[in-house]
């Protein structure tokens, strides 16, 4: 295994792991600097104090500067057009941005139902609109099966205004037009600030000597090229690094659960037998639903440092921190002096945990036996809520939608999950988290920076998914949005095979992925009949390289 | 929120042949559709994962002969559309959703109270087993089921037939012009239900705005009446214009006013083989109409260019059904055998075709006239060029103590005394149980 290094740059620190054959050799953390994460990134670089950085062979980065922007509402405006068609009518959907309506309408097989209105198109010369005309994104329905609309416009508007950017939604070549728009549309909203943000950290690692080539992370828990990405795909690449860093020390063929405790938050997800579970509909960022592709994770507002509350009937657990705990110079009692208290862990003041378990009591009952049985309480009350956050993400997976018989005959079986547990909070709740799960529970290895190894760890990520149709003789690859004539046969059998595989190489050299282990999904051949006679199929199939991390780690 | 559930299950891996209309293909497009216009992301919108029927589900309803084992490998598919069925209905019994669409293949209502094979592309009913399963397990009393498929919902009205409790409407194309031939106004129910099956056979070519004043005029004054508990669309996609088995005329949105008009609490789709024209549209159009947001934009690409009839032609042709309906009397044939217990039995012969097969069943059925009660059902059945005769006995949802100890003296000649007989179920709809018998092994 080669020399890696893994950064996550965290909302408060960000953490970098340096791994040498599997071997962690170096671990570091320093405060996060939000307005300027390339100088971030090279202070956590240094600290891992590399003295042969050109044996390095390869950097991972994870990244909340997408995710950060995205929430903020820190992105270039984008002005939307799109091609609405026929159908349900667009506003019954929450769109939480604007639009405009052009007419042209294609159907569900690809084929123009409608041209599109050219006087339509006049009119956006000269309407306000077209003054600041910088950004714009064009999507279709059904432009991931045919982008005919979505070109001519961008070939109108580029021809007037040469200086346009233009994003189109084909490129995201998966159903769902609602997503499609929202997913165009943000990842054309922050393209200059990923750009910029890449150019500067290439600078600035040529800078620094480092010549390896440098990962960002995705949601999937998948790597690509600094230059290769979309930057709309590294969000969410946190929770997605706890995944992976919980893979990287479980057996292959485990199925797990991993929990990151953080002060404020704790990151969930699942693994099932050595598989990341992926979420099927896209990520969901802010009011915005895309068709990112990310890991099926949760996070629940709970932590350390969540603030206890007294109550009539006791305590409340709010999902809010207000700084430290109290054991550690905070003004409220947390979680974490409840651990403190018991001896669970072994940092921050005993005498100051139990002052602050104590103002939850009424005077008469602070004594030992009391606060022993508020701060078991207190435990057993964080492991709850992270226990129901588990339960309903298990009860998720269980509850996905089948669309065949084989699926509904081969249940998802009940599996062994085991349990990694990692983050700050983590060591003072292993013992309660194993009674209340009733499994195993395993201490991550390095929790403290898990995220920064789950980085480190990561392997690429690929899939090519095939549409074709043979009697439109057209095919189209989700993941890219290509679209292409098909020569083949009418119903073509083996022939399919060797077009995969011909797609996904040409594809993998496009990203600058090495493909191995490729996992193919059947083909589904649908006859398309008329006048009982059949004059093609639609074919389905798709390869995978499913997300997962390069090996294993030890101490 | 009052969800609208949906459950999909287009069942990718399975169909009758691949030329055959009823194949993998059919709902693909409006899987194309549904998901392109980001339904799921409606926030009204709630999808169910399909679940698999058990056989023990399924015999509540069906009789499956001559045994359930003869027809096991083929029923997968069946019994997961009818499983989905149960599924979305127990979700909308319990307030997890206000309705719902079982959008599921293959198909079930020309599946009837006996089952040898498939017919017209059924070999369960998913409605049937769906209004078994609420009965027994929910204590629904009253079921209205609204069939609205082209075709006549001949198995869905057998297994109802003899039933009080269940009001059966089916609206379909006059089976003068097309299978499986039956759904005339004289059918209305057996001795115990009379009156509790409708139906409407309408002209070919009667379009929305015929349907929407059969809708209006008829079956929403029948429904009030009724007063059901919950009321079931068996929803066929074939009366579109462009399906190729039916003439009917109706248009996407004309599917989206009529669920509209009838607010059923489940929608269950059945036929449609218009699979590009028709059903990515109508199914769009009836989802949207069920979760209350607008259908008026689903246009389907095609223009209709078939002639519709005029509402003034189509109003006499209704008032003459309405009043062949109001005026015809019943007119039972008692046959008592020697060793039925006492009481009426009512006799009405009934033969059915499995036109996917190709063969013919030939039923008795005997009915026990009851005032109290739905009646104990009595049926001999045999398949043409097959040995062996296979029985029915059906006690009802909420028999009399008579009609119940009827059913347990015919069950027990049929063990005992019956030589001509092979084969056996005992539905005891008023317990929730099934025996089945065989004559090799006796009772299992
Ligand atoms: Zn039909
Ligand atoms: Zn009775």
């Amino acid at each position: 295994m080669p020399n890696q290094v893994g950064i996550d740059v965290g909302g408060t620190y960000t953490d970098a792991v340096f791994i040498q054959n599997g071997k962690i050799q170096n671990t570091a953390k320093v405060p996060t600097r939000a307005e300027n994460l390339v100088e971030t990134l090279l202070d956590a670089f240094d600290a891992l104090k590399i003295t042969n950085v050109p044996s390095i062979n390869n950097v991972t980065v994870s990244t909340t500067l997408v995710t950060n922007a995205i929430l903020q509402d820190r992105i270039s405006p984008v002005s939307l057009l799109l091609f609405s068609g026929n159908g349900m009518s667009i506003d019954a959907l929450p769109w939480p941005l604007s639009y405009l309506e052009l007419s042209g309408e294609i159907d569900f097989r690809g084929r123009e139902i409608e041209p599109p209105d050219l006087r339509e198109w006049e009119k956006l010369q000269t309407s306000d609109f077209s003054e600041n005309l910088v950004h714009v994104a064009i999507v279709g329905k059904f432009s991931h099966r045919n982008c005919l609309h979505e070109e001519q416009l961008a070939a109108y508007l580029r021809n007037l205004y040469p200086s346009i950017h233009v994003a189109l939604g084909h490129e995201w070549g998966q159903a769902n037009f609602f997503r499609r728009s929202m997913t165009t549309y943000l990842n054309l909203g922050v393209s200059d600030m990923y750009t910029n943000f890449s150019e500067q950290l290439q600078t600035a690692l040529s800078a620094r000597k480092i010549h390896a080539p440098v990962s960002i992370l995705k949601a999937d828990g998948g790597t690509l090229p600094l230059a290769k990405i979309r930057p709309i795909d590294s969000i969410y690449s946190g929770p997605a690094a706890s995944v992976l860093a919980g893979l990287a020390q479980s057996d292959p063929k485990d199925s797990s659960i991993i929990i990151d405790i953080g002060g404020t938050t704790t990151d969930l997800g699942l693994v099932l037998s050595g598989n990341p579970l992926l979420s099927t509909k896209g990520a969901q960022i802010g009011p915005f639903s895309t068709l990112v592709r990310s890991l099926s994770v949760r996070s629940i507002p709970v932590g350390g440092d969540s603030v206890i509350r007294a109550t009539d009937q006791g305590f409340f657990l709010e999902s809010y921190r207000l700084g430290p705990a109290y054991c550690l110079g905070g003004n409220v009692p947390t979680p974490t002096d409840a651990m403190r208290y018991l001896g669970l862990i072994d940092y921050g003041n005993e005498r100051l945990a139990e002052e602050g378990l104590a103002s939850i009591l009424p005077t008469e009952r602070r004594t030992p036996k009391y606060l022993r049985e508020l701060a078991t309480a207190i435990i057993d009350r964080v492991v709850d809520r992270i226990a129901d956050a588990v339960d309903s993400l298990k009860h998720e997976w269980e509850e996905e939608p089948a669309y065949k018989v084989w699926e509904v005959l081969h249940p998802h079986e009940t599996k062994a999950f085991y349990t990694v547990v990692s983050g700050g909070g983590a060591r003072g709740l292993i013992t309660a988290l194993g009674k209340r799960l009733n499994n195993p529970v395993q201490l991550g290895l390095f929790s403290e920076v898990s995220n920064a190894l789950g980085a480190a760890m990561a392997r690429p990520t690929f899939d090519c998914t095939l549409h074709l149709d043979t009697y439109m003789k057209y095919y189209r690859v989700a993941e890219t949005g290509e679209q292409g004539k098909w020569t083949g046969s009418l119903r073509p059998h083996r022939e399919v095979e060797n077009f995969i595989n011909t797609l996904a190489q040409k594809q993998a050299k496009q990203y600058e992925v090495a493909i191995y282990d490729l996992e193919k999904e059947p083909f589904d051949f649908f006859p398309i009949v008329q006048d009982y006679r059949t004059v093609g199929q639609i074919v389905r199939g798709a390869v995978h390289l499913r997300p997962g991390v390069i090996g294993r780690v030890h101490v | 929120m009052r969800h609208t559930g949906i459950l999909f299950f287009p069942a990718f891996d399975w169909s009758l042949g691949e030329s055959h209309p009823e194949r993998e293909e059919r709902l693909l497009y409006t899987q194309e559709q549904l998901f392109e216009e980001g339904i799921l992301d409606l926030p009204r919108i709630k999808q169910f994962s399909p679940r698999i029927a058990s056989i023990h589900e399924g015999l509540r309803a069906q009789a499956l002969f001559p045994t359930p084992q003869f027809h096991l490998e083929a029923l997968d598919a069946h019994l997961i559309a009818a499983g989905s069925a149960i599924l979305l209905g127990e979700a909308r019994v319990r307030g997890d959703i206000a309705n719902g669409f079982v959008l599921a293949r293959p198909p079930g209502h020309h599946s009837g109270a006996t089952v040898w094979g498939n017919r017209g592309f059924c070999t369960l009913n998913n409605e049937a087993i769906l209004v078994n399963h609420l009965r027994a397990h929910f204590g629904i009393k009253k079921i209205a089921i609204v069939d609205t498929d082209v075709h006549h919902g001949d198995g869905t009205q057998d297994i109802f037939y003899h039933d009080p409790n269940v009001l059966f409407i089916s609206l379909h194309q006059d089976g003068r012009t097309l299978y499986p031939g039956s759904g005339f106004v004289n059918e209305k129910g057996g001795p115990n239900a009379w009156g509790q099956t409708l139906n409407i056979p309408l002209p070919p070519g009667t379009g929305d705005e015929g349907y929407h004043y059969v809708l209006e005029n008829w079956v929403l004054p029948r429904l009030q009446v009724f007063a059901p508990d919950l009321i079931i669309n068996s929803a066929g996609q074939d009366n579109h214009f462009t399906d190729p088995l039916a003439s009917m005329n109706l248009t996407a949105g004309g599917y989206g006013r009529i669920t509209e008009l009838l607010q059923p609490d489940l929608a269950v789709l059945e036929g449609g083989y218009s699979i590009e024209g028709a059903l990515p549209y109508v199914n769009l159009a009836i989802l949207l109409a069920l979760a209350g947001e607008d259908y008026y934009h689903v246009r389907e690409p095609q223009k209709l260019d078939r002639s519709v009839l005029t509402l003034s032609s189509i109003k006499p042709y209704i008032e003459g059904l309405k009043n062949q309906h109001q005026t015809i009397n019943p007119h039972w044939t008692i046959q008592n055998k020697y060793f039925f217990p006492k009481g009426d039995w009512i006799y009405i012969p009934h033969s059915v075709y499995y036109d996917t097969e190709g063969f013919q069943e030939i039923r008795h059925d005997y009915i026990r006239q009851c005032s109290y009660c739905g009646g104990t059902v009595y049926i001999e059945s045999s398949r043409s060029s097959f040995p062996g005769k296979s029985i029915l006995v059906r006690i009802p949802f909420m028999a009399c103590s008579e009609c119940e100890q009827a059913g347990y003296e015919l069950w027990d000649h049929l063990q005992h005394q019956r030589e001509d007989a092979d084969y056996g179920l005992l539905q005891n709809q008023l317990h929730d149980k099934q025996d089945l018998w065989q004559r090799k092994e006796g009772l299992r």
